[in-house]
C-alpha cells in the first residue's frame, strides 16, 4: 500500500497569524512510494516545496544516518492563475536502507530566508531481504566483470577499485557511461568513503542508485558497489575522467602474540572494531571527443541524442484577448538540460509572450531521457482563423551519425470576437521542471506611443487657467439677475414707465428742435404737447389727458403730495401754452415753439426733483 | 468659448506628437534584446517629453525590474497605475512588483470588483470631470434662468439639478479616494531600504526600516532633508531621509 505522509508549514501558518499579506506561501510536503523496504531494496523519497514565486528553495535533507541518500531529479511546475504565481518543485530522492528495523526519515525542511517549512518526520520499515529478492539482485552478480578487475583479482587483492566507460570515443553531447565499481573480499570495518572523480570538459549527471552485488572473479567471491553517472562532452577533443577515490577502514591482518601487553586492543582489532584505513583510487580514463559533422541544418542548435516535438494548445476555441498557452514538447534521450527552444516563428495575429520552459528528467534503464516542454502565451489580437505554422526542430543522432529535422503539425484556431476584458492568463503544465529564469513574470513592455485620450484631455482641463472655470458661474449669475430683473419688471410695470419718463420726454424735446430748426414749428409744437401729457401720465400712472387741467393738477398733488404750488403753476401754464397753440397753430411762431421747448426742458428738471 | 473647446480637442493629438514614435521602437527593441540600461534611458526621455504618458513609466518600471531596481519599478509602475488605472497591463505588472515586496494592489478581502471600480478613474480624471460637471451645472442653471417663464424652464431646471447631484458624487468620489494609499503617497527606492528615524535628524534613534519598494504615506513635507512617512499596515511613523523615497 502507497503510503503518504503530508505536512503542513508550521511557519506559513505562524505567517497567516501574524500577516494575512504572507498567507501560506511557501509548503514542503514528503511523501514515500512504501512504507516497508527490504534492506537491499530502494525507496524512493519525494519532497514538494511550494511558494508563489517563480522559485522556490531546494529542501534541506537532515543527516539520515539509516539511509544512502541519492538524488534522483526534481520536476516543476508553474501555474499563474489572475497574476497569482504557483511553483511547486518535485525534488526525488532513492533513498537505500543501511539498518534492518524501524527507521525514520528526519523532518525536512525548506527556508525562503523570510519563512520556513517542513514536513512531519516518515517511518519506513526496514525488513530482511527475502529469498527471492536475493536470486533476483544476483543477476547483477553474475554479469562478467571488466578486463581491470579480472587482472587485480589475478594479483590477488582483497580490495580494488575500477573505473571503466561504455566507449571512449563519442560525439559532442552524447551520452558516456561510467562505471565505478568497488570491490571487496573482505568485510569492511566500516562504510567506505567514496570521493567522485573530477572532470575535463564533461558534464555529469548521476545514475542512482548504488548497485550492490557479488560476483566471483578467479575463484575468489567479491561483494562489489557500482555507481554509475552519465558524462556529456562539451567540446571536441581531448577529455579526461580524474582519479576516483574510496577510503575503506580494512581490518588488521597482522598476528595476534597472546604475551603482547597490547593483546586486548589487538584482539579487538581483529574482530572488527577497528581496522586499518586503505585508499583506493582508479586510474585517469582519457576520451576522445569527436566533433559534430558539418552540414547541419539551418534549425540545429546543438540538441544531441534521439528526440520527437510535437506542439499541443489548451483551447483551440478562444476570445480575441484572451490567453492561449501554447506548448512546444521536445521529448526523447539525451542532454535535455542543454536543449535550448526551437525557434519561434513570427505570429502577426497573436501577441507573443515570454517562454516558460519545464524539465522532467528520467534515468531508467541508466539512459538520460525526459521531456523539455517550452510554453508560450498567445493572446489573439482579433477573431477569425488564425494558424501556428510548424515548428521546426533539428538534432543529431549520434547512433545514425546523421542530422535529423522534425517538424509540429500546424496548430490552428479559431478566434472569436474579444470581450474587453477577456484578459485571464491561466497557464499551468500537469509535470515539469525547471523554468527559465528569464522573468516570464511581468508583462511585456508596451509599443504604445501614447495614452489614451482621456488622460490627456484630462490634463488639458486640467492645464487651463483658473480663471476660465469662474466663467460659467458669472453667467450664471448673470442669467439668475437678467431672471430676477425680468420678473420685477412684469410685476412693477409704472415704476418702470416712471422711470423712464424723463428720458422719454427728453427724447422728444430733441426731437421737437429739430422739427423746428427745420422749419416746422407746429408739428414740434404738437410733439411737445402729447409728450408733456404723456410725460405727466408716466409719472401718475393714469392717463392725464382724459381729464381737464385742474383735475389733473389735483391728482398730481393727491400723487405726489411733495410737489411745489410753483411746479404746480408752472405745469398749467406749459399745459395751457402749449394747448393753445397745438389747438391754434397760427398763433405759434418759431420763436414761440423754441421758448415751449426750453420751458418744457427746465421744468423737467424740476418736477424729476419733486415728482418721486 | 470655442477657442476653448478648439484647444481641448487639439490637446491629445498634439500631446501625443512629443516625440517620435519610432524611438519607442528602438527602446523597446534595446529592451528585447536585453539592454535593460539603455532602454531605461530612452524610456525616461519619453517620460521628460510626455509626463501624461502612463506607457513611458510603464516600459520604464518593466526596465527597472529587469534591472533588480524593485523599488524604482514600483514607483514608475505606481505613476503609470495613476496615469490610466483601467489598463491591465499595468494593473498587472504593479501587483506582481508589489508582491515582490509583500504588498497588494489589491487588499486581501476586498473584492476585486469594488477595487476597480474605485480607481477606474484616475484622480486627475476625476478632478477634471467635476470641473466638467461644474460648467454643465452653471450652464444648465443659467439656461434654465434665461428661459423663465418659458415650457423649457423646467426640463433645463431638472437637468441642471441632476448634473449637481452627479457633481456630489464625483466630489464624494475624490473625497474617498484621498483615502488611498497611492494619495500623498512615495515609494521608498533606495536598495535595502530607508531607516525611519524618531525625528528628521541623524541624532534621533532608528527604529524601524521601510523596505525597498514599499509604498508609504506621506505625512509631512516641511522639512528640507527628511519626509514624515507612516506604513498604515504596521500603524507605525517614523522619518525617513527624502533621497530613499520618491514621492508619487
Amino acid at each position: 500500500m502507497k503510503r503518504l505522509l503530508r505536512s503542513a508549514s508550521a511557519a506559513a501558518l505562524l505567517g497567516a497569524l501574524l500577516c494575512a499579506q504572507a498567507a501560506a506561501l511557501l509548503t514542503v510536503t514528503a511523501e514515500t512510494d512504501r512504507d516497508s523496504v527490504e534492506i537491499n531494496g530502494n525507496l524512493y523519497l519525494t519532497v514538494t516545496v511550494a511558494g508563489d514565486s517563480t522559485s522556490v528553495p531546494e529542501p534541506k535533507l537532515p543527516n539520515m544516518q539509516n539511509f544512502n541518500v541519492y538524488s534522483s531529479g526534481r520536476s516543476q511546475s508553474i501555474s499563474i492563475i489572475n497574476g497569482k504565481i504557483t511553483t511547486s518543485v518535485s525534488f526525488t530522492y532513492i533513498l537505500t536502507p543501511r539498518f534492518i528495523g524501524a527507521q525514520t526519515i528526519p523532518a525536512i525542511t525548506v527556508s525562503n530566508g523570510k519563512e520556513t517549512a517542513a514536513t512531519q518526520p516518515i517511518s519506513v520499515n526496514v525488513t530482511r531481504a527475502s529469498q527471492g529478492s536475493r536470486q533476483s539482485s544476483r543477476p547483477v552478480a553474475q554479469q562478467r566483470p571488466s578486463r581491470a578487475a579480472r587482472n587485480a583479482a589475478k594479483k590477488g587483492e582483497q580490495l580494488f577499485l575500477k573505473a571503466s566507460v561504455d566507449r571512449r570515443y563519442a560525439y559532442v553531447g552524447q551520452q558516456i557511461d561510467l562505471s565505478i565499481k568497488f570491490y571487496t573480499s573482505v568485510p569492511l570495518s566500516s562504510n567506505p568513503q567514496y570521493v567522485p572523480p573530477s572532470y575535463k570538459d564533461l558534464i555529469s549527471e548521476d545514475l542512482p542508485p548504488v548497485r550492490n552485488g557479488e560476483t566471483v572473479i578467479n575463484g575468489t567471491r567479491y561483494a562489489y558497489s557500482e555507481i554509475k553517472e552519465a558524462l556529456f562532452a562539451l567540446t571536441p577533443g581531448p577529455a579526461e575522467i580524474g582519479p576516483a577515490k574510496v577510503v575503506a577502514q580494512v581490518p588488521s591482518d597482522e598476528p595476534v602474540d597472546p604475551f603482547d601487553p597490547n593483546f586486548f586492543q589487538k584482539f579487538m582489532s581483529m574482530s572488527g572494531m577497528q581496522g586499518q584505513s586503505m585508499e583506493f583510487n582508479t586510474n585517469s580514463i582519457k576520451l576522445e571527443i569527436k566533433p559534430l559533422p558539418p552540414g547541419a541544418p539551418a534549425d540545429f542548435d546543438g540538441a544531441v541524442g534521439e528526440y520527437t516535438i510535437a506542439a499541443t494548445a489548451d483551447n483551440q476555441d478562444v476570445k480575441a484577448g484572451e490567453a492561449i498557452n501554447f506548448s512546444v514538447t521536445v521529448a526523447g534521450s539525451g542532454n535535455l538540460k542543454a536543449v535550448t527552444a526551437p525557434k519561434f516563428p513570427d505570429l502577426p495575429g497573436f501577441k507573443v509572450f515570454d517562454t516558460m520552459s519545464s524539465l522532467d528528467i528520467s534515468k531508467e534503464h541508466d539512459v538520460i531521457s525526459g521531456k523539455k516542454i517550452f510554453t508560450y502565451i498567445l493572446v489573439p489580437r482579433a477573431a477569425g482563423r488564425r494558424a501556428v505554422p510548424p515548428i521546426k526542430f533539428a538534432f543529431f543522432d549520434p547512433k545514425t551519425g546523421s542530422y535529423r529535422e522534425l517538424q509540429t503539425a500546424p496548430v490552428s484556431f479559431d478566434v472569436a470576437k474579444g470581450d474587453v476584458n477577456a484578459r485571464a492568463v491561466n497557464f499551468s503544465q500537469a509535470s515539469a521542471a525547471p523554468v527559465t529564469a528569464s522573468g516570464s513574470d511581468i508583462r511585456y513592455v508596451s509599443d504604445e506611443s501614447s495614452g489614451s485620450t482621456l488622460p490627456l484631455l484630462a490634463a488639458s482641463v486640467l492645464g487651463l487657467p483658473w480663471w476660465v472655470h469662474s466663467v460659467p458661474a458669472v453667467l450664471l449669475l448673470l442669467s439668475f439677475w437678467l431672471s430676477r430683473l425680468n420678473r420685477f419688471k412684469l410685476a412693477n410695470p409704472l415704476l418702470f414707465k416712471s422711470r423712464r419718463a424723463r428720458g422719454d420726454a427728453a427724447r422728444d424735446i430733441g426731437a421737437a428742435e429739430k422739427l423746428i430748426s427745420a422749419g416746422n414749428p407746429n408739428e414740434a409744437v404738437s410733439l411737445l404737447y402729447d409728450s408733456f401729457q404723456d410725460y405727466l401720465s408716466d409719472k401718475c400712472g393714469i392717463k392725464v389727458g382724459a381729464f381737464t387741467m385742474k383735475k389733473a393738477a389735483d391728482l398730481i398733488k393727491q400723487r405726489f403730495p411733495g410737489v411745489s404750488e410753483r411746479s404746480l403753476q408752472e405745469i398749467r401754464e406749459l399745459w395751457e401754452a402749449l394747448e393753445l397753440r397745438h389747438y391754434s397753430p397760427d398763433a405759434s411762431g418759431a420763436e414761440g415753439a423754441s421758448d415751449l421747448a426750453k420751458k418744457y426742458s427746465l421744468l423737467l428738471e424740476m418736477l424729476e426733483k419733486e415728482l418721486k | 468659448m470655442r477657442k476653448l473647446l478648439f484647444i481641448l480637442l487639439l490637446a491629445a493629438p498634439c500631446a501625443a506628437s512629443a516625440y517620435d514614435s519610432g524611438e519607442l521602437a528602438e527602446f523597446n527593441d534595446m529592451y528585447r534584446t536585453g539592454r535593460y540600461q539603455e532602454a531605461l534611458d530612452g524610456y525616461n526621455k519619453i517620460i521628460a517629453a510626455e509626463p501624461q504618458n502612463p506607457w513611458g513609466y510603464y516600459n520604464a518600471g518593466n526596465a527597472l525590474y529587469r534591472l533588480n531596481r524593485i523599488g524604482s519599478a514600483v514607483y514608475d509602475y505606481s505613476k503609470a497605475f495613476l496615469l490610466d488605472p483601467r489598463s491591465q497591463d499595468i494593473r498587472a505588472n504593479l501587483d506582481f512588483a508589489m508582491r515582490q515586496t509583500g504588498q497588494r494592489l489589491v487588499p486581501e478581502g476586498a473584492p476585486a470588483s469594488l477595487h476597480y471600480l474605485y480607481y477606474f478613474l484616475s484622480y486627475m480624471e476625476l478632478k477634471a470631470l467635476a470641473l466638467l460637471l461644474f460648467w454643465l451645472a452653471c450652464l444648465a442653471g443659467a439656461a434654465a434662468f434665461l428661459l423663465d417663464g418659458n415650457r423649457w424652464a423646467p426640463s433645463a431646471g431638472r437637468g441642471a439639478l441632476s448634473v449637481v447631484g452627479a457633481l456630489l458624487l464625483t466630489l464624494a468620489w475624490l473625497g474617498a479616494r484621498q483615502s488611498s494609499p497611492f494619495f500623498d503617497a512615495g515609494v521608498v527606492t533606495k536598495a535595502g531600504g530607508t531607516l525611519m528615524l524618531s525625528g528628521p535628524g541623524d541624532n534621533f534613534k532608528t527604529y524601524a526600516s521601510a523596505p525597498e519598494g514599499r509604498l508609504v504615506k506621506i505625512l509631512d513635507t516641511g522639512d528640507e532633508t527628511y519626509y514624515e512617512i507612516g506604513l498604515a499596515r504596521e500603524g507605525i511613523k517614523g522619518w525617513a531621509l527624502k533621497s530613499d523615497i520618491d514621492r508619487l
